[in-house]
């Protein structure tokens, strides 16, 4: 009887603790548990590398987060994109804080078809540039750096310093569509090269 | 998201799920998708005559397969007379002596990094045979677009759409380095000049090694007392001749004239490059005094 009495009230006890504790309380111990179990096997390969020296190296990376808009456009109408306006074509450079870059744009005379059968003029201006040095992406913000440059010649003294270590550059354009533009969707490259002018 | 709310849950669960959901965030975070780009590391590629291969590690960040074509250039930093940097890049016709342009391939040259992914390009060396010593250049272009590119279609028979293709390239220079390394640079000339609130530095320099000299330019504005009014520092890459131009602010402040430009040269307290690739050389300083 009185075995079989203890043998109970372990079980009750057993019941009751595991009771007590909140669900939430179990998720985050099951997570941080796996949080340790990942951090514990990363230490492992430490440890087992020895004694090791490296150089942290932030890894240059050139974004284009989004692409310069036209929309659809009409015969005889020429239709322009402000490099302040929404539809900017937005390039963001990120690298290591405090460091001079060259930056480089390659930009199209026109427009083609796929079947190349038909082009469309597009043409940029001396002030369709703008270059953000403090993290600003956004082309309608408030930027500062270089404002309504030549796309064609830009600045030399550009550094990757902004916020995060980034800099972004804003292209506006506008193309001109002739009376008698043949319908269809056309296709241009821009392309912007980057290189660190410090190593 | 009502039984977040405190009114259907008690205090201490409330402040259970708020832990719970602090945890989860910092969990998280290193899945955060901040970039769309493509990750070039490292900066700079070094091979030599010992070890004539070596890699480039990119990156996919992103949640699209992001298309990659790999090709060289010539370009190595110059500047204009005042002291304005531009890397203008050469794929062919180049007459530099220590062009490395032709002789280094990479593999693979095209490839399509899946979204979150990475990838190494590796590099070989096939230097021509009595190659002088020192050092040889060429730019790794690294050219990366989204992985599927859409073609517009118009939708009514009578409309132009119109799309842009934003393609990145990232210019990352490879070198080669054979026999004994020097590392020389040479202070032709140095002036500092008052403009409104600001000085301008502007230094012309020769490299005078038989390779790149890769430092820092530091300049410090002080008054007649050696009291700092101001400093800058940057980067420096000297392959041939070059100026180089910094600005210093003149701050307000009790500050006994003349006020002296102290300039710094040095390859050493660079640390985006391992300090085993580094050459190091002769370090040169410099102090001008402005005369108004």
């Amino acid at each position: 009887m009185n075995l079989r009495l203890e043998k109970g009230m372990k079980t009750h006890k057993k019941r009751k603790i595991s009771s007590l504790l909140p669900t939430g309380f179990k998720v985050i111990a099951l997570i941080f548990s796996l949080a340790m179990i990942m951090f514990s096997s990363a230490l492992a390969q430490d440890v087992a590398v020895g004694q090791a020296t490296a150089t942290v190296q932030t890894p240059l990376t050139v974004t284009a987060t989004a692409a310069l808009a036209f929309g659809t456009v009409f015969q005889g109408v020429p239709k322009s994109v402000a490099v302040n306006s929404a539809n900017a074509g937005v390039f963001t450079i990120t690298g290591q804080a405090g460091t001079g870059i060259s930056v480089y744009l390659q930009l199209p005379d026109y427009m083609s078809t796929s079947s190349g059968d038909d082009r469309m003029v597009i043409a940029f201006s001396s002030t369709d540039c703008s270059i953000d040095t403090t993290g600003i992406v956004d082309p309608t913000g408030a930027i500062v750096g270089w404002v309504g440059t030549n796309p064609y010649s830009l600045p030399a003294t550009v550094t990757v310093s902004g916020a995060g270590a980034s800099s972004a550059i804003f292209l506006g354009g506008s193309v001109n569509p002739s009376v008698d533009q043949a319908a269809g969707a056309y296709t241009a490259d821009i392309i912007l090269t980057v290189a660190y002018n410090g190593t | 998201m009502k039984m977040f709310t405190s009114l259907e849950i008690p205090a201490s669960r409330n402040k259970t799920w708020r832990g719970f959901f602090i945890i989860l965030v910092l969990l998280a975070l290193p899945l955060v998708d901040v970039l769309a780009g493509v990750l070039v590391a490292p900066s700079v590629v070094i091979l030599s005559d010992k070890n004539r291969t070596g890699r480039l590690n990119l990156q996919n960040p992103s949640n699209t397969p992001k298309e990659v074509g790999i090709s060289f250039s010539f370009g190595i930093p110059e500047s204009d007379s005042l002291g304005n940097v531009n890397i203008h890049l050469q794929d062919s016709a180049v007459t530099d002596p220590r062009s490395a342009l032709g002789w280094i391939k990479a593999f693979p040259r095209k490839l399509i990094i899946p979204a979150n992914g990475s990838q190494i390009v590796r590099f070989v060396a096939n230097p021509p045979k009595n190659l002088t010593d020192g050092e040889y250049w060429a730019r790794i272009v690294v050219e990366s677009q989204e992985g599927a590119t859409s073609i517009p279609m118009a939708t009514k028979g009578d409309k132009i759409t119109t799309k842009l293709n934003m393609i990145m390239r990232t210019a990352v220079m490879i070198k080669y380095r054979t026999g004994d390394l020097v590392a020389a640079l040479k202070l032709n000339d140095a002036q500092a000049k008052k403009k409104d609130s600001l000085i301008n530095v502007l230094v012309d320099l020769s490299n005078e090694g038989n390779v790149s000299y890769i430092g820092l330019l530091k300049c410090r504005l002080v008054d007649a007392d050696g009291k700092e009014i101001s400093k800058n520092k940057i980067q420096l890459a000297v392959y041939h001749d070059l100026k180089r131009s910094m600005t210093l602010p003149l701050k307000e402040g009790n500050y006994k004239k003349p006020y002296k430009v102290e300039v710094t040269i040095t390859n050493k307290g660079r640390k985006d490059i391992p300090v085993d690739e580094m050459v190091f050389g002769n370090d040169i300083s410099y102090t001008m005094t402005l005369n108004n």
